[in-house]
């Protein structure tokens, strides 16, 4: 339960309600969040189709639609489009191109790349899992592929979700994609940039994935979808592994 | 031009019981009908039918900009495509901008672009590319209605949705959204745009004359046209997410 508003604000809307780009939110001492701006009246308003997060003397809003806006920590699927000597070049389905910088080291006065297998081992056309290292929003964010678990993915489905989609399709703490992952018995990534990985290629499991991935879409505004994509998914029997 | 296609001034525009030529009362609107989303490859879309009038609106971005020295390293870039179909009026158009859709496709950016945050996604453009179906009076209001509502369909932040209505004047009668003959035979048009919720006017043009008492009635007017659009608007952009959740509810 959230804590009451702070006195002096008058709120328009109810928690989770749909609202469309201007609606008034709340008018008064409000702190405003994600999605939301102040106009000169003092009025809080939506800028975005989504779902009003109000309480706690905040007031946010999830969008509904969107493009990818790449965050620092972000985990990201990418195709290499271009190598360089220094950089890597990354297609991330946003507006701005993923770039990696080659790994240095200074020996002397003189500054060296010694490339690590991973970096040696990409090719254009490839698909790669990498973290934003760094986003400032009006320049390439960049990325690394220096981590447990990040670097190519070989093998493997590759499927999309819309971007203001990806939270509802992990889930809060990730609960959705555990679900998805344990039902379907393979190894699922899902990148915050819209881009899903899984790691198999049997068409059973990817076509009650796409489902799955299309009902999320679909119906991520309305409460109770872990509930639905369970349903959807007994009707699933995984294969025994071999 | 083939002389079938000559259109010839109606006897009178407007009833002396003030029945318009279309049996529309002077402050009564076409019918509009409002759909978001018709284009799946699109960052966001509507259609909207306006009277006679078919527009399609389609939104891109943001995205990266090409050619890239026109990128802004403090804002995005919003451009704006206005284009009527060849096939949208009685006699084929030439496809390609002509000065009308030149001009038109700059007064619909001007008034769609203080809606947009454009700060927020610097070195980016925003592509709207607005296509008339069919034509039939009123098409560059049509247009901005359709096209706010793509932006937000398209998930831009916005101050707010930008509703557009014209008004007009034949003889000495002020008149809603004018219909073809009116804009044709009438003796002013005056097309306004209107971010709704601050009531901050972004596109007002005239054409013909107005007296300063018609031209407050013919604003009046025209707010209230505004009023009704915005509606719609509002009424289309949920509609899909509604209708998802009633269906689930009724299971």
């Amino acid at each position: 339960m959230r804590s009451p508003e702070p006195s002096g604000v008058e709120v328009f809307v109810k928690d989770r309600e749909l609202v469309v780009p201007g609606q008034p939110l709340a008018r008064g001492p409000i702190r405003p969040q994600r999605n939301v701006y102040k106009d000169k009246m003092g009025i809080t308003r939506a800028t975005r189709v989504g779902l009003v997060e109000i309480g706690g003397g905040r007031v946010g809003l999830i969008p509904l639609r969107g493009v990818y806006v790449p965050k620092i920590g972000d985990l990201v699927i990418g195709k290499v489009e271009g190598i360089s000597p220094r950089i890597v070049l990354l297609d991330i389905s946003s507006f701005h191109r993923g770039v990696m910088l080659m790994p240095k080291k200074t020996r002397g006065r003189r500054m060296v790349f010694p490339s690590t297998p991973k970096y040696e081992e990409l090719k254009p056309g490839d698909v790669v899992l990498a973290k934003v290292r760094s986003s400032d929003g009006a320049s390439d964010p960049l990325l690394t592929i220096r981590g447990e678990g990040l670097g190519k993915l070989r093998s493997g489905y590759l499927m999309e979700i819309e971007a203001s989609k990806v939270p509802r399709a992990l889930g809060k703490r990730h609960s959705m994609l555990s679900l998805i992952k344990e039902r379907l018995k393979c190894d699922l990534v899902i990148g915050q940039n819209g881009i899903v990985w899984v790691g198999t290629d049997d068409p059973r499991v990817i076509g009650v994935l796409e489902r799955a991935l299309r009902k999320i879409e679909k119906e991520s505004h309305v409460a109770g979808l872990t509930e639905r994509i369970g349903k959807l998914l007994d009707s699933f029997e995984a294969r025994p592994s071999k | 031009m083939n002389p079938l296609f000559i259109e010839k001034k109606p006897e009178r525009l407007i009833e002396k019981d003030g029945t318009r030529i279309d049996g529309r009362k002077p402050d009564e609107m076409r019918s509009i009908r409002m759909e978001v989303g018709p284009l799946k490859k699109a960052n966001g879309s509507a259609y909207l039918e306006w009277g006679g009038n078919a527009v399609l609106a389609g939104v891109y971005g943001p995205r990266e900009v090409h050619p890239r020295h026109m990128a802004l390293p403090d804002r995005a870039l919003l451009r704006c495509r206005y284009s009527l179909a060849p096939f949208s009026v009685p006699e084929r158009k030439r496809p390609g901008p002509d000065r009308r859709s030149v001009e038109l496709s700059k007064v619909i950016r001007e008034a769609l672009l203080p809606s947009v945050f454009a700060e927020k996604y610097p070195n980016t453009s925003i592509d709207i590319f607005i296509e008339v179906l069919r034509a039939d009076a009123g098409t560059r209001v049509a247009g901005v209605s359709a096209a706010s509502l793509a932006l937000s369909d398209a998930g831009i932040p916005l101050r707010g949705l930008v509703a557009a209505c014209a008004t007009g004047r034949v003889g000495d009668s002020i008149l809603l959204d004018l219909g073809h003959e009116e804009d044709m035979w009438g003796d002013a048009d005056l097309p306004l745009a209107m971010l709704m919720e601050t009531k901050e006017i972004t596109l007002l043009q005239a054409d013909g004359t107005l007296s300063p008492e018609q031209f407050k009635q013919a604003l009046d007017l025209a707010l209230k046209g505004c009023e009704h659009v915005y509606k719609i608007q509002i009424e289309a952009l949920k509609r899909p997410y509604v209708s998802v959740r009633r269906e689930l509810e009724e299971g």
